[in-house]
């Protein structure tokens, strides 16, 4: 009854209301992400992003992350570790931190973000000599 | 396209004479009549008046693939299908260089006679039916490229010459289709000994097909009979006999003359192929005759520079400078704008800061103690723009590196500056008068057109200057300015002979005007020219001016002040190098606060001692006018872009006139070129050489120079080849022309110690 007069509606904006934290809380997810969804926290990686799932949403946009706080707006796909990255593309159903088959190396290296447009970005060297030789001008006479 | 000239009086026993003198070890004597007997030349401007003497000889019909042609009688048959438009193939033969006929791949079937004929040697009878593609020569000649690929490397894959080989292009043109060559198990091609012959030529000498046009070149346009024959057959060998750098500042036209890959360029050496580079046309600007030129470019960088043809001027020949010099465009380069800092040391930094800081030197200086000093590589386009912004700055002090003096007419008149008869016009003269010039290393292309009126159209020459080696024999009259004032009087007993002269020529080099008494040698040379042009054509231009520096001849129709003396007189408090790097003046001649601002494209003199500098574009990197000695007016091409935050030098000081508050009207190369126009209209009008008048009147009122010639010998500064290499700030920042300049102070050492230990030993 309640669902075909929308009343649905009206108690799922506020369990998403709830969920993400009150109206400011809610208005900051707003701000930073342009949605507000609600969904089954599936676990959370090193890095403080969590990763949600809602079947009510219709594939491809069931599975999302929600980007650690601190990040504000600096967030960015490439965030997302190697092992996550296949549970949120749908590549595996099961999500990393409940797999027990999954490998963990000491020597595995840490994710590591994409820096281009940092001081950290990769920049390859030339191994090419110089075209043009530039003039050195000499050093003053100490005097 | 080169008409071909007839050749009157050859036949073939003269060139049999020619074959045997080359196979002597290639000793061609320095002797005149064997070069009047062989008048092979084919000269492009045949000299009118020689010709008017005598009456045109009547026509001969000939037939060149059942077509006909009419030529004057003793043409070749080469030279006859070349005026029907049939290109005959020949490796020996060319068009500047005496006939040889060795090569034999020229052969043409000509009609009822029983074997084939060289064209190139063979002079036409009338009615001879030639037949240029019969199964006959299309035989001959796929067998002479057979016996010429019996001996030749199949090494085209790592030949430099590939993709740009006479012999490549002819065996796929003329060649057979198919090989005879069963050789398999090997037993050899012919394999003749690498030579060194410098730092500039690199030889493969298994390569050569002894076509000897290197050793043609040599002794008759370079006058080096260094280059000869030894052995006959298949031991032929080309080369020096002994081990010796080929000392001539022409020897990298050998490189050209090669058919095959036999010599390369060496600094060019496994660089690129010719199909991937990008070839802009040029004119060079490391002398003052300003030979045209192709830059061939890869990749945003100049890898070699050849000639191109232009009568006018170089022909087509290239100094070696102007030729191996332009390794120098890539170092010692000025890529970004510098300013001191407190520490006194020049350090990189923004345009925006670097012009800041002039206009602001610019700015707090009052109009008459600016100055500025143009150097010898800069174009019209920034000299008048650097004229343009100082003179809106009320400063009137724009010098020229290069003096001239201004006693006299001084340089209101073009005629007093300009080499008024022109390059080609020594080939007309039948006597010519060097004073203090050495054109050999001052410009080698005017020395070798000398050189040619002196082998094939009898021009004598005399020098008054120090005894120098200029590849043909002259009279010396001494070197003391008493011989200029006995011939302005006509008590020197050559005065006679300039008299009787048809046509002379004077040449005075452009260093002697630097001299204290400059303007009186000046006047002198004036007075002599008139004395001489008596028996001349109206229109024949006795005093000719040999200018050493690219852009002195703009520099003064713009109205720049030739020498620094005024700047020496009353120090700026702002100085104004634009590409000056002869050091004529120093901090030492300057106030102690004085700013000194260089522009230009190399860190040489000019840059070490500048307060600021502002990267400008060489030759190669911009589009710009230059006038050659001549007051002939030439454009240069952009081939590459300037490297780094260089920029276009008129652009900068146009950029610099808008912070300074004083815009300059002109914002393209349109603009700046009606400006250039409006003050000298012969600067714009490209490839035409503006006739300069009133001789009459610059000689009357050098008649109020005061003074007169002091007897100190008369010198110039380049003597030798090793002062020829590096003259200016690209030459001296090229690695090849210092190794050139070892190469030539090594060769000549070791000759000074074989000497030693033979005297040595006679004296034992």
């Amino acid at each position: 009854m309640g669902k075909y007069l929308g009343l649905d509606k009206v108690s799922r904006f506020f369990e998403i209301l709830k969920q993400n934290g009150g109206i400011r809380a809610s208005l900051s997810k707003i701000y930073r992400t342009d949605e507000l969804k609600f969904g089954t926290l599936i676990g959370e990686d090193k890095y403080g992003n969590k990763y949600y799932e809602n079947k009510m949403y219709f594939y491809g946009r069931n599975r999302w992350v929600d980007y650690n706080n601190k990040l504000m707006l600096d967030y960015d796909g490439s965030q997302v570790p190697a092992e996550w990255f296949g549970w949120l593309h749908y590549k595996t159903d099961v999500p990393p931190n409940k797999d027990p088959t999954r490998v963990n190396y000491p020597w595995m290296a840490d994710h590591t973000e994409n820096l281009s447009g940092t001081s950290g970005a990769y920049m390859p060297y030339s191994t090419v000599p110089p075209k043009i030789q530039a003039w050195v001008p000499p050093k003053p006479k100490s005097s | 396209m080169i008409l071909p000239k007839p050749l009157y009086n050859r036949t073939e026993k003269h060139s049999q004479i020619r074959l045997a003198t080359f196979s002597t070890a290639g000793k061609v004597g320095e002797n005149r009549s064997s070069h009047i007997l062989s008048q092979f030349q084919n000269v492009a401007r045949s000299p009118a008046s020689r010709a008017s003497g005598t009456q045109a000889p009547e026509k001969v019909e000939v037939f060149i693939d059942d077509k006909s042609v009419m030529v004057d009688p003793g043409t070749t048959v080469l030279q006859a299908a070349a005026l029907a438009g049939i290109e005959i193939p020949r490796f020996c033969y060319h068009e500047r260089l005496a006939i040889a006929g060795n090569c034999r791949m020229c052969l043409v079937e000509v009609e009822k006679s029983p074997k084939p004929v060289a064209a190139c040697a063979m002079p036409v009878m009338k009615g001879w039916r030639i037949k240029t593609n019969s199964d006959m020569t299309r035989k001959a000649r796929e067998g002479v490229m057979e016996f010429l690929l019996v001996n030749h490397p199949l090494d085209c894959p790592i030949c430099d010459q590939g993709g740009e080989c006479d012999l490549q292009d002819q065996s796929m043109a003329f060649g057979s289709d198919r090989s005879r060559f069963t050789d398999i198990s090997y037993d050899g091609k012919r394999a003749v000994e690498d030579k060194d012959i410098g730092p500039l030529v690199k030889t493969i000498m298994t390569r050569c097909i002894h076509c000897t046009r290197c050793i043609r070149f040599a002794s008759e346009v370079a006058g080096i009979d260094d280059l000869g024959t030894t052995g006959r057959g298949s031991d032929m060998q080309i080369g020096t006999y002994v081990e010796k750098m080929f000392l001539s500042e022409l020897s990298g036209n050998i490189i050209d003359l090669c058919p095959v890959g036999a010599l390369t360029s060496k600094p060019y050496s496994f660089t690129a192929r010719p199909w991937e580079t990008r070839k802009t046309d040029s004119v060079d600007v490391l002398d003052a005759l300003g030979s045209n030129i192709v830059v061939s470019t890869r990749t945003g960088e100049v890898l070699r520079i050849l000639p191109r043809l232009n009568e006018d001027i170089n022909e087509e020949w290239l100094s070696d400078k102007s030729r191996f010099a332009c390794d120098g465009l890539k170092r010692q380069r000025l890529v970004t704008p510098m300013l001191k800092n407190s520490k006194g040391e020049l350090v990189s930094v923004e345009w925006e800061d670097a012009l800041i800081s002039v206009a602001k030197a610019l700015k707090s200086a009052p109009g008459d103690q600016i100055a500025a000093i143009a150097g010898g590589l800069v174009d019209a386009e920034a000299l008048i723009s650097l004229k343009d912004l100082l003179n809106r700055l009320g400063s009137e002090s724009l010098n020229t590196e290069e003096t001239f003096p201004l006693d006299g007419s001084g340089t209101d008149l073009r005629s007093n500056y300009l080499l008024n008869n022109k390059i080609a016009g020594i080939e007309e003269a039948d006597l010519v008068l060097l004073v203090g010039s050495n054109p050999r290393y001052e410009a080698p292309l005017l020395n070798s057109r000398l050189r040619k009126g002196y082998l094939h159209h009898e021009l004598d020459i005399a020098v008054i200057g120090p005894k120098i080696d200029l590849n043909y024999e002259y009279e010396l009259l001494g070197d003391s300015g008493d011989v200029l004032k006995q011939l302005a009087s006509g008590q020197h007993p050559f005065s006679k002979k300039l008299a009787a002269a048809k046509r002379p020529m004077l040449i005075l080099g452009s260093e002697q005007l630097k001299r204290e008494d400059g303007a009186a040698i000046l006047s002198l040379c004036q007075q002599i020219a008139h004395s001489a042009s008596s028996g001349a054509p109206a229109e024949w231009k006795v005093l000719n001016i040999l200018q050493k520096v690219a852009s002195q001849v703009a520099a003064l129709d713009l109205g720049y002040t030739p020498g620094v003396a005024k700047i020496r007189a009353n120090p700026p408090k702002v100085l104004f190098l634009l590409g000056a790097d002869e050091g004529t003046i120093t901090r030492a001649d300057l106030p102690k606060d004085a700013f000194i601002i260089y522009q230009g494209h190399h860190g040489d003199a000019g840059a070490s001692i500048a307060d600021a500098v502002l990267p400008g574009a060489a030759y190669t990197e911009k589009q710009a006018t230059y006038v050659n000695t001549e007051g002939r007016a030439q454009e240069t091409l952009v081939a590459v872009t300037a490297p780094g935050m260089a920029r276009e030098d008129w652009k900068i000081i146009r950029a610099l006139s808008e912070i300074v508050g004083a815009r300059l009207p002109y914002d393209n190369l349109d603009e700046i070129r009606n400006r250039l126009e409006e003050v000298s209209p012969n600067l714009v009008r490209y490839g035409e050489a503006e006739e300069a008048n009133f001789v009459a009147q610059a000689r009357e009122l050098s008649k109020l120079v005061k003074g007169g010639v002091s007897s100190t010998p008369l010198d110039v500064r380049l003597k030798k080849l090793e002062d020829f290499f590096m003259t200016d700030s690209i030459s001296r920042a090229s690695p090849t022309m210092a190794k050139c300049v070892q190469a030539v102070i090594k060769q000549r050492e070791a000759k000074i110690a074989t000497k030693r230990v033979w005297t040595a030993k006679v004296e034992e």
